[in-house]
């Protein structure tokens, strides 16, 4: 399965799809960023792969 | 070589004391149980640490560990979110682990003997993935790893009825950057996870060479109370405790304790150890404090006696009752009834609490 993921630019923390996904747009999850991070931070491949097997990446 | 700790999960075996954190903070020994995995990796010559934080206790975690720097070595967090399987945890950390070989660490796991010679084992071949096996009485219960006369592992099997082995896989791994590839090939279990032990089959199936190094100390999986009581006590045993607080004339010590310089056993107090007792923590006349029990800080304890016990801290102990095998959350504060009337014990007892009356 492949595993995407998004690095915020600002602060280093690694973010998983499937978390930017659930909330389309977020404050970064590093403590203290500011950054704002969104699902459309990804690659266009990636987002479209994601959303074709969207199902997988639930529980 | 770098480390990636998983700590992620819900800790629902731990509530309610994971109601309000995660459960890789719980105290073993009055050290949260992440800060061994940090420590172990450190130990074993790695500071560039991947912190895999799930949806519970990412503030928390970030607080206390910060960048590292505070222990030697350099953190990146991973938020992985939903627990999809531990190999999805290990391939949200692809971009972080690069081209270099990893460490694998469960981050509520502690184990005696720490990963140096499991990194060390892995380094002497040129193989896809190393993995810690420990011998297990039950081994039907259990991961099994078959191995070779040369200690290479042949087959992974999930809880087999027939055990070739008694080798139980214990949660401890190093992984190649093929390990990636075999991620990428995976579908999820019949519980919707990720499999570690299939991405490892699959490393098998495509040739590489599988490592297997036993540990022979003890390893302990914290997931339960009972298990933080197990692992606080197997910690006493074998740390080097200093006594840095204040003993008053009159308080009677015995066996290994740990006391911190801000503490206090008072005149009439009692402390047999192995324990530990945090900062800021006044332990007065008329308290007994038995083996195996650690006492975090910012408490009080008075008349109680207790033993082979973890308090987590900013509590009030006050009765005269006995506490024994028991893990008490932090803020909660034990008092006597003696005075009440009608007759009775008084509880404000959270969701999921355990209690034995």
């Amino acid at each position: 399965m492949r595993i995407i993921t998004h690095t915020c630019p600002a602060c280093g923390t690694v973010v998983a799809a499937n978390q930017l996904e659930d909330s389309r747009v977020m404050k970064c999850p590093g403590l203290g960023c500011q950054e704002v991070v969104r699902f459309e931070d990804l690659p266009e491949d990636a987002r479209e792969h994601f959303l074709e097997n969207r199902d997988r990446y639930q529980i | 070589m770098k480390g990636v700790v998983l700590s992620g999960g819900t800790g629902s075996r731990l509530r309610p004391i994971t109601h309000t954190g995660p459960k890789q903070l719980v105290p073993v020994a009055n050290k949260p149980v992440l800060e061994y995995a940090i420590e172990d990796l450190k130990e074993a010559g790695i500071t560039e640490i991947g912190v895999i934080l799930g949806n519970k206790g990412r503030d928390e975690i970030q607080e206390l560990f910060g960048d590292g720097s505070e222990y030697g070595v350099d953190i990146t967090y991973i938020v992985q979110g939903n627990p999809l399987g531990l190999a999805h945890a290990a391939g949200c950390a692809k971009d972080f682990v690069g081209d270099d070989d990893f460490v694998m660490y469960l981050g509520d796991n502690i184990l005696k003997s720490g990963v140096t010679e499991l990194v060390k084992s892995f380094e002497t071949g040129n193989y896809g993935a190393g993995i810690a096996l420990q011998e297990v009485d039950d081994p039907q219960a259990f991961g099994i790893a078959d191995v070779d006369n040369e200690g290479n592992v042949t087959e992974l099997i999930e809880k087999p009825d027939e055990p070739p082995t008694n080798l139980a896989l214990i949660g401890m791994y190093v992984f190649s950057p093929a390990v990636f590839d075999a991620i990428d090939e995976l579908e999820p279990s019949w519980r919707g996870e990720l499999e570690i032990t299939d991405a490892i089959q699959d490393l098998l199936e495509d040739g590489y060479e599988i490592d297997s190094h036993i540990v022979t100390g003890w390893w302990k999986d914290t997931g339960k109370p009972q298990d933080i009581l197990e692992a606080n006590r197997l910690v006493l045993e074998d740390t080097e405790l200093n006594t840095a607080g204040v003993v008053e004339d009159g308080a009677q010590t015995d066996g290994c304790i740990e006391l911190a310089d801000s503490s206090v056993i008072e005149d009439g107090a009692v402390v047999r150890g192995p324990v530990s007792i945090a900062e800021n923590t006044t332990i007065k006349s008329g308290a007994y404090v038995g083996p195996y029990t650690s006492i975090g800080a910012n408490s009080t304890l008075e008349d109680i006696h207790i033993e082979n016990s973890v308090v987590i801290g900013d509590s009030e102990i006050t009765t005269n009752g006995r506490i024994v095998d028991s893990l008490l959350g932090r803020n909660a504060n034990v008092g006597s009834a003696d005075e009440l009337l009608p007759e009775g014990r008084r509880l404000v007892v959270g969701e999921n609490s355990q209690l034995k009356l």
